[in-house]
């Protein structure tokens, strides 16, 4: 059946994803079984170098941190019920600046929800998942170039930034498949984790003007190293508020705000004197896709923007918004959970939201609103 | 590095604890543990979490890493499975009472696995830090002098690390048995865990005849099962294992078309709807395959549904799908409420009531049941509705299911549907 010529396949966003996750370095895969995750712990078995099946999502994060502070680059995925549970531990490795990468599988909630439905409700749950308000780098993929490209960018991120770092995906991107030209995806370049050159005495959490500190990994032979999740020193000795240790707490929001432009990813697909905008993210970017073409069929100018790397939230995101007439941010979830972080819960005069919780948003709503 | 009795593995830091406490006496004696077993410091991850029992972070001049509250032996197992395939690499974990009772499941976890490591359960029989409350060790005879919860049995962690698989697991008392004991954890391949009792006196046992009294048991038990190595896989790319399809013959329709194939699981729905989404790229078209069943997998409806379009699909909802092909009551209970008169329903005939013919005039009955088995009902059906309506040509539906293991059986399917 195999042809020189052909590179189409059947194929789903899980395999993709493992796969990029894999070839970009991610070298550990640590799961409990959850809805609509079952593809990535299927496809993460077959791949992945090392594979745990944990006994819970507390054990799985717990896990993953010890083995990223061994120098070991795991990843997981899960849904809300599990994402619930790891809150903690997303705090200890975010705070001890552990790379690893999580996959979230947005269900319908609350609580249990619907399993096999799929939504986009988690993004609020991200924007405050740290204690204290700092942000975490969430990149969510709008199609399944995406889950290729951002599931390498997620493991550069995690290196790069020393730190946990979200994939917000969705059922209906991970759990269906679709015919997909293999040629379409970009080579991938395996992270190469450069170990770093100390003179002098090594504190694990001293940073140069990059703001994140070299990583050495437990057990290495050359400098002992001390990692905490309590505040603490450049040197990991645990104070209260003091003002050493309050600056590197800084530092953990700083290191990402200071290099807001490498972790902003987005397409802005333009129009010459188009003055409406549609704004989304996820899945919902495929009936935007739609809505965008049969807008454009029928005279209409407007332009697009997929915002793909969601948080921290980028100020050209602003910049961008701020150029239109009317603006529409498409989202499938009840409240417009991105448009609230980019402008609160206060209704913006020219800015209409399209929002649906159960059911994919479909094209027509979006053309609806922008007519 | 060559090390000796004069190593040191703690820092210079005083120690922390309230006087009398007796945490600083297991410090010791492990720092004497190691100097015997003439550790390198950079071969030791000393792991630690909250409480009382935390405090020791500070005091280890090793590698350390500092969690959070009854998680230490989690995480300690995470790096031990991290370092697992460095020479001499050491996890030595630290837990109290407390912690222990949280994490109660890490530790049976960690036991099972019997990863190289060990875990010290400085067991001081209460919550030191937030007012001296009982935790899940606390003594029986501790909890009778103190008369609360007298009658709930404390957790016996030895037995049931042991029960788990544990390789060593040891509850020691005398302060004189701990260097030796942790000696012998610490030489263990494999998870071991020492739960050392000590006084708090702050909220507890002041003196260590009152402690010998209460804590009793003392226990020593060993299985002889190897320590459990890791070793990374070697795995092929799931891209290259990915089936490559080529455009072989022409498609019929003309735009886009959706299709539901509604039955029971177990029918085979989900298999056929990926065989017509195969089967539609050979014919050259994009093509989508989404599958819908409850939870328990085995049971109940099983639906599926497939998009044919020459042009790109990016949304791949299915509101209004074109045809309806309903093999089982499961199937059409579940699909009745999206049913409409400008679809073609091919139903089987087994299915249809008056109400369903008021309802949808046109409905094309068939009956399905009858040309093939349970199990092959849904591949009939769906064979008879592709050929009835020039969607796609049979033979690329026979080439979707050449790669399948029941290709026989399958093909001999199409073939006397399409007779």
């Amino acid at each position: 059946m195999k042809t020189k010529t052909s590179t189409k396949t059947l194929i789903d966003g899980s395999k993709l994803m493992i796969e990029a996750l894999v070839q970009a370095g991610a070298d550990t895969f640590v799961a409990y079984p959850i809805t609509p995750s079952n593809w990535m712990y299927k496809y993460g078995k077959q791949r992945f170098p090392q594979f745990y099946a944990a006994p819970d999502e507390i054990t799985t994060f717990q896990w993953m941190a010890g083995m990223s502070a061994a120098g070991r680059l795991p990843a997981t995925s899960s849904a809300f019920p599990g994402i619930a549970l790891m809150v903690e531990s997303i705090n200890m490795a975010y705070a001890m600046e552990l790379p690893l990468i999580v996959i979230i599988t947005q269900r319908l909630g609350p609580s249990t929800g619907s399993a096999t439905t799929g939504a986009q409700g988690d993004l609020a749950i991200l924007n405050g998942i740290i204690s204290g308000g700092y942000p975490v780098p969430v990149f969510s993929p709008s199609s399944f170039e995406d889950a290729w490209e951002l599931s390498v960018r997620a493991v550069k991120t995690a290196v790069k930034f020393r730190t946990p770092v979200f994939l917000l995906t969705s059922k209906e991107m991970v759990m269906y498949q679709k015919s997909f030209d293999l040629s379409k995806l970009k080579p991938i370049t395996k992270v190469e984790r450069q170990k770093p050159k100390i003179e002098g005495e090594y504190l694990p959490y001293k940073a140069d003007e990059s703001l994140v500190p070299p990583f050495l990994p437990l057990g290495n032979e050359e400098h002992l190293v001390r990692i905490t999740a309590s505040t603490h020193d450049e040197a990991a000795n645990i104070r209260k508020n003091d003002p050493e240790a309050l600056a590197n707490t800084r530092r953990l929001r700083d290191k990402f705000l200071n290099r807001i432009d490498e972790l902003t990813i987005y397409n802005l697909d333009k129009q010459e004197g188009a003055k409406d905008l549609i704004v989304t993210w996820g899945i919902t970017a495929d009936a935007a896709r739609d809505a965008l073409l049969s807008l454009r069929q029928k005279g209409k100018k407007v332009d697009m923007l997929v915002v793909k790397s969601l948080l921290p939230v980028a100020p050209v995101i602003y910049d961008i918004i701020d150029r239109y007439d009317k603006v529409v941010i498409a989202e499938e979830n009840l409240t417009g959970q991105y448009k609230e972080i980019l402008y609160g819960n206060r209704p913006i005069k020219h800015i209409k939201q399209v929002n649906k919780m159960g059911n994919m948003i479909h094209p027509q709503e979006i053309i609806d609103a922008v007519l | 590095m060559t090390t000796n009795l004069k190593t040191t593995y703690l820092t210079d830091k005083k120690f922390p604890f309230c006087p009398g406490c007796g945490h600083g006496i297991s410090i010791n004696a492990l720092n004497k543990a190691l100097q015997e077993l003439s550790y390198d410091p950079k071969d030791i991850i000393v792991v630690s979490d909250i409480g009382c029992s935390g405090l020791i972070d500070p005091l280890f001049a090793t590698h350390t890493i500092h969690g959070l509250h009854g998680r230490s032996p989690a995480l300690g197992l995470g790096v031990a499975m991290g370092v697992a395939q460095k020479q001499n690499k050491k996890v030595i974990a630290f837990i109290g009472d407390g912690g222990a009772t949280i994490g109660l499941q890490h530790i049976l976890e960690a036991a099972r696995r019997n990863i190289d490591m060990t875990l010290i359960v400085l067991n001081n029989l209460l919550y030191g830090m937030t007012g001296g409350q009982i935790s899940g060790l606390s003594t029986q005879k501790y909890k009778e002098i103190i008369d609360f919860e007298k009658d709930v049995p404390p957790f016996d962690l030895i037995q049931l690390t042991h029960a788990s698989g544990a390789r060593f697991a040891v509850r020691v008392n005398a302060p004189n048995k701990i260097k030796d004991t942790l000696k012998k954890a610490i030489e263990t391949e494999g998870f071991s865990i020492v739960e050392a009792a000590s006084l708090c006196p702050s909220y507890g046992m002041k003196r260590m005849n009152e402690l010998m009294e209460v804590v009793e048991n003392e226990n020593i038990l060993e299985h002889k099962r190897p320590a459990t190595k890791i070793v990374d896989q070697e795995t092929p790319s799931l891209i290259e294992q990915s089936q490559v399809i080529e455009t072989k013959f022409d498609a019929g329709l003309k735009k886009r078309k959706g299709i539901i194939i509604a039955g029971s699981a177990g029918g085979g729905a989900q298999s056929v709807a990926r065989f017509l989404a195969i089967a539609g790229m050979y014919a050259g078209l994009n093509t989508t395959m989404k599958g819908e069943y409850p939870i328990t997998v085995g049971t109940g409806f099983s639906v599926a549904e497939v998009i044919f379009d020459h042009k790109p699909i990016n949304y791949t909802g299915l509101d209004k799908p074109d045809y309806f092909i309903i093999v089982t009551e499961d199937g059409l209970n579940k699909v009745k409420p999206k049913l409409h008169r400008d679809a073609k329903i091919y139903i089987d005939e087994k299915l249809v009531t008056d109400d369903l013919r008021y309802a949808f005039p046109e409905l094309i009955v068939v009956p399905f049941s009858k040309m093939a088995n349970r199990k092959s009902t849904a591949l009939a059906a769906a064979t008879y509705v592709l050929n009835k309506e020039q969607i796609l040509p049979i033979e690329a539906l026979k080439e979707a299911v050449g790669t399948h293991r029941l290709k026989d059986v399958f093909v001999d399917v199409i073939d006397k549907v399409t007779v």
